[in-house]
């Protein structure tokens, strides 16, 4: 029960970031919640390449993780890495798995919970739809200028023992597209996540969100 | 109809063969020519390491039902002072376990189940078994029938090590329990330069499991690194 559980948060915790770096693609660039939310609403499908850097204490060097990923509205996500382990996270009409390339090939993951998948499915609504300040999970300050931020602070004292606070930094000269979201944890430990090839509202094989390889 | 009766004597031998058959056995060691000695003993000391290391592993747990779950793996050991430090974290890059042992176990961060009680003093326990030469008595070296060189030490837990090295180079160090139970298996494949690219870890008895780790880089570290401090959070901008 105890290892469902931590399952659970586990893969709550890397659909919270997929799906956070997907919708925060998906922001365009905007100096109020209001422009934010306009420009979502444009957006109907994104794919970018990501670079995922893991800083921590232990490491001289950042442990650097590479994929891409994908995103249909309203809900269909594929969030991939490539290396230096092969995995996928897909989700689709609120069915999520993961499948991450082992002894036996690229097999499913251990499962999550029904809870989980419900708590991401409501942070997809909230953020497609550019409702940061709404969200009962995080509160949202968003900082414009010349390099627009959205900041995000968790809310729930579980949350915060995990993750002090998500920086998400808007591309300055290209509206709906991010350059990169830093998760901050404690101890000089952050994962920050940078996205190149952005596109928005390029066709995207429906096959990627129903089929692993 | 005669009936049996058990008698005394009957309940005592059963008593015996319960007893002896409850007992396992070591495997047999074979002695070498007593001038090949030093060098069996010199090969068995192969799998552990004689300089600071920094590895980075990916995790791949069995669970009961043949369910497998990945996860990435760090560790850093420094043999002199037998110090650890071991972190696991998701792929996605979250933290879910951060320890170090330096005489006392100390954990920073452990996200159920690995708050478990006694998890991180187990883990630890299998980090120097991998990594860190035995530190009980070497009382027998020699090499096992299939021809593999094996050194036998007493540990100071009562337990005792086997640590064997294979003709292709690939080894395995068993623990065992002063009663001869196996407690711990570690196979060490693909070893390049002394670094294997993978290694099995199962757990035996009251709790079993099995973890393949599969090297996605070794690099020796400066032993200061293991006296720096903690980062600072870093700035962000805001």
């Amino acid at each position: 029960m105890e290892s469902m559980m931590a399952e659970g948060r586990a893969k709550k915790y890397a659909f919270i970031i997929g799906i956070l770096c997907s919708c925060a693609v998906m922001l365009g660039w905007a100096n109020t919640w209001e422009d934010i939310q306009r420009e979502s609403a444009k957006i109907q499908s994104v794919s970018a390449q990501f670079s995922q850097q893991k800083h921590m204490q232990i490491l001289t060097k950042p442990l650097v993780s590479k994929g891409r990923f994908y995103f249909q509205a309203p809900d269909s996500v594929r969030w991939e890495y490539s290396s230096p382990i092969k995995s996928v996270l897909i989700m689709q009409k609120g069915s999520i798995k993961r499948y991450t390339q082992g002894s036996r090939g690229l097999v499913e993951d251990a499962s999550g919970s029904l809870e989980t998948m419900q708590i991401v499915l409501q942070e997809i609504g909230r953020w497609t739809r550019g409702q940061f300040t709404e969200n009962e999970h995080f509160s949202a300050t968003l900082k414009g200028g010349k390099s627009p931020r959205i900041i995000l602070t968790p809310k729930e004292k579980g949350l915060s023992a995990m993750i002090s606070r998500i920086v998400i930094t808007l591309s300055p000269d290209r509206p709906g597209v991010i350059k990169s979201v830093k998760i901050l944890e404690n101890e000089g430990n952050y994962t920050l996540f940078e996205f190149t090839d952005v596109q928005i509202n390029g066709k995207i094989s429906e096959k990627l969100f129903r089929e692993v390889g | 109809m005669k009936v049996f009766e058990p008698s005394i004597r009957w309940i005592l031998v059963l008593m015996v063969m319960a007893l002896f058959s409850s007992c396992s056995h070591l495997p047999v060691i074979n002695h070498v020519d007593p001038a090949a000695a030093p060098d069996t003993k010199e090969r068995c000391l192969r799998p552990f390491l004689d300089v600071p290391y920094r590895f980075i592993h990916s995790l791949e747990v069995s669970f009961p039902g043949g369910r497998t779950g990945t996860l990435l793996g760090v560790t850093v050991v420094y043999p002199a002072e037998k110090t650890i430090h071991s972190v696991i974290m998701t792929i996605e890059g979250f933290l879910l376990f951060d320890a170090r042992y330096d005489k006392e176990v100390r954990v920073n961060r452990a996200v159920p189940p690995f708050n478990a009680e006694q998890f991180a003093g187990h883990m630890m326990e299998d980090v120097r078994l991998m990594f860190l030469a035995p530190e009980g008595k070497l009382v027998d070296a020699g090499v096992y029938t299939d021809g593999s060189s094996v050194c036998r030490y007493y540990g100071n837990k009562d337990t005792i090590v086997d640590v064997s090295i294979h003709k292709d180079e690939s080894w395995e160090i068993k623990a065992y329990s002063s009663s001869h139970d196996l407690l711990r298996k570690i196979r060490a494949f693909d070893v390049q330069t002394g670094i294997p690219g993978m290694v099995e870890l199962s757990g035996f008895g009251f709790r079993e499991y099995s973890l393949r780790l599969n090297l996605i880089s070794a690099e020796a570290v400066s032993p200061e690194a293991n006296h720096m401090r903690p980062a600072k959070t870093p700035e962000d901008d805001e």
